[in-house]
């Protein structure tokens, strides 16, 4: 089981997110202070830390750096309010893994987390699949049923990111960061979004198939076999 | 005359007065200087007619002495006295000159934060103070204007912050009120989590504004092709176009190089793009046109929607303003596209302006032409 230490000191949100991981079939640890997350973060086995930057008592940053200065190199998630560059630069150049700026959605953080836990394992897929959908990265060939789909590149790209994620939700804002390439929130990517996941759902959700493509209201998007 | 000594400037006035001033005196020092060596020559020559008389005698030489010392105290007394009036008038004529000063600094204490419609009096507008109050009065207006700008914006922005706040706050408290099937909970969390999204949007998209005001957002110029730039935005935002069955034509000159930071640069179209897209009705053509002129680069993109009324353009740019309140609400824009759109170009030493010539709206972004090859061989 995957063992993961949250260090948070706002009980509210340290609350949401040691259930999201439990969901998730993690072993969550929650501390609520920085020593308290120092200690243990020294003194027991973590697969990963998410870990806030703002704490009382011992900062965030602080404890990152004796963390990585004692050579214990489990991967470190940072969350940080603020969203000025500098702290988070300085968080990865102490050694963070990754960071998130606070509100984050929680799909999200998920995502980053299986993303970090993956690392280091080589990814040899070729193919992706969910129930009758066969998505061929080689060929860049659709298929649903035996019948041949024609995408556009940046269908592909999304079809391919969310069979990626099977199973998990996905934002908005990871689709307009991870497929759009689109660094900044300040644009209307929005609706340019909900317009391709509409075409895309139109060709591969055919009329008698079931669906795959769901919108989760307010959440964003998953492809699951069944309801979502 | 008249006309002139008021239309003339304090330094002329306060020449004019002192010379006039010390004229007077001189004439009445001279005059009187003039009196007593007249009185001391007259005495002389009645001395001269009695020695003739008498036979008793001063010396010639001591009698000149005698009356050079009366003449030497005459003028050692008088002289104090002259400049001292001197003074007297000056100080008069300063203070009397300077007074509309203290006017203007009484008048300038009165004016506050909320009393920025008042303005300083201007007793003569024609010379140094009265200029100097016409340049202060011109400062309270500005100051005023932003002011009022200020306190719209704020105002705007607390009611947008409390629509998504109020809706997340109804939804919540309607949801616990009955007990409701998963599929209602389900729909009332998605509307709150929608609204959650709409509040982070804008508290970014204000972020970006106010570093943009604070002038702490870093740019990367780079050499950018304001065609190729447009013809990535049009890409990206074609499948809005085509759902509202438009057509975006971009026709763009090669040769259009700006230096710029893309990224901001980008945000700037894509909002402008947006905003025809949107306000172009269903199936007409939007056009995007770069082009060069003398040192410069403009993209101008331009739809067939409606017009924007005269009295709008002048606001069109300002953060939450809203030309028409219940449409740009309904296709859900934040109010912000076109204040970041301005901000983006300006931020990187360009314009952006509003026209409409007959048929349509056309909103014009200008940069200044960055040498292209030049730039690229200094990096």
């Amino acid at each position: 089981m995957v063992r993961v230490l949250i260090v948070e000191d706002e009980r509210k949100l340290a609350q949401v997110l040691s259930s999201a991981l439990a969901a998730e079939h993690f072993d969550v640890v929650v501390a609520a202070t920085g020593e308290d997350g120092f200690y243990r973060a020294n003194a027991e086995l973590f697969d990963l830390v998410v870990l806030d930057l703002m704490l009382p008592g011992r900062s965030g940053l602080e404890i990152l750096q004796t963390l990585r200065q004692r050579r214990i190199e489990t991967p470190v998630l940072i969350l940080t309010a603020r969203d000025g560059v500098d702290d988070r630069v300085l968080g990865l150049d102490l050694g963070a893994d990754d960071y998130l700026v606070k509100p984050f959605a929680l799909p999200e953080l998920l995502a980053r987390i299986r993303a970090l836990l993956r690392r280091g394992r080589p990814s040899d897929v070729f193919r992706l699949k969910a129930g009758d959908l066969e998505l061929d990265l080689v060929t860049r060939r659709v298929v649903r049923a035996d019948r041949l789909i024609d995408l556009t590149a940046r269908e592909f790209e999304l079809l391919e990111y969310l069979l990626r994620q099977q199973g998990h939700l996905v934002s908005r804002e990871m689709l307009a960061r991870d497929v759009w390439k689109e660094p900044r929130r300040a644009t209307p990517l929005d609706n340019v979004i909900d317009v391709q996941i509409a075409r895309l759902r139109r060709k591969v959700d055919t009329e008698g198939a079931a669906r795959l493509i769901h919108t989760v209201r307010g959440v964003g998007f998953v492809v699951r076999e069944g309801e979502p | 005359m008249r006309r002139w000594w008021h239309r003339a400037p304090i330094r002329v006035r306060l020449t004019v007065w002192y010379s006039a001033a010390l004229t007077v005196l001189l004439i009445v020092y001279a005059s009187a200087t003039y009196v007593a060596v007249r009185h001391e020559f007259h005495e002389r020559l009645e001395e001269e007619a009695h020695i003739e008389t008498s036979g008793a005698a001063l010396n010639p030489e001591q009698r000149i002495e005698q009356q050079l010392d009366e003449i030497l105290v005459v003028l050692a007394l008088g002289l104090p006295l002259i400049v001292g009036l001197a003074g007297i008038a000056g100080y008069m004529l300063a203070r009397r000159a300077l007074r509309p000063i203290d006017h203007l600094a009484a008048d300038a204490r009165r004016i506050t934060a909320d009393r920025l419609h008042e303005r300083l009096s201007i007793a003569n507008k024609h010379d140094e103070i009265g200029r100097l109050a016409a340049v202060i009065n011109d400062a309270f207006g500005r100051l005023e204007s932003s002011f009022e700008q200020l306190r719209r914006f704020t105002a705007d922005a607390s009611h947008e912050l409390r629509t998504p706040l109020a809706v997340i706050r109804g939804t919540g408290e309607l949801g616990l009120a009955e007990t409701r099937t998963p599929a209602e909970y389900k729909e009332a969390m998605g509307s709150m989590l929608e609204e959650v999204d709409r509040l982070t949007r804008l508290v970014d998209t204000l972020l970006q504004l106010s570093r943009g005001d604070a002038g702490t957002v870093r740019l990367s110029p780079e050499v950018v092709n304001l065609g190729d730039l447009a013809r990535e935005v049009g890409g990206s935002l074609s499948v809005l176009a085509d759902e509202r069955r438009q057509r975006v034509h971009i026709t763009a000159q090669p040769d259009a190089v700006v230096r710029a930071d893309r990224l901001v640069l980008r945000d700037a179209i894509t909002n402008v793009l947006d905003n025809a897209i949107k306000y172009g009705p269903a199936g007409t053509v939007i056009d995007v046109r770069v082009e060069t002129g003398p040192g410069v680069a403009v993209l101008a993109v331009t739809d067939e929607g409606p017009r924007i009324p005269e009295e709008h353009r002048s606001r069109i740019f300002d953060r939450f303003y809203r030309v028409d309140e219940g449409r740009s609400r309904e296709t859900g824009g934040t109010g912000l596209g076109l204040a970041i759109a301005k901000w983006a170009v300006e931020a990187n030493g360009g314009q952006i302006a509003y026209e409409s010539n007959g048929a349509g709206s056309t909103f014009r972004i200008s940069l200044p032409r960055g040498t292209g090859a030049a730039e690229e061989s200094r990096s």
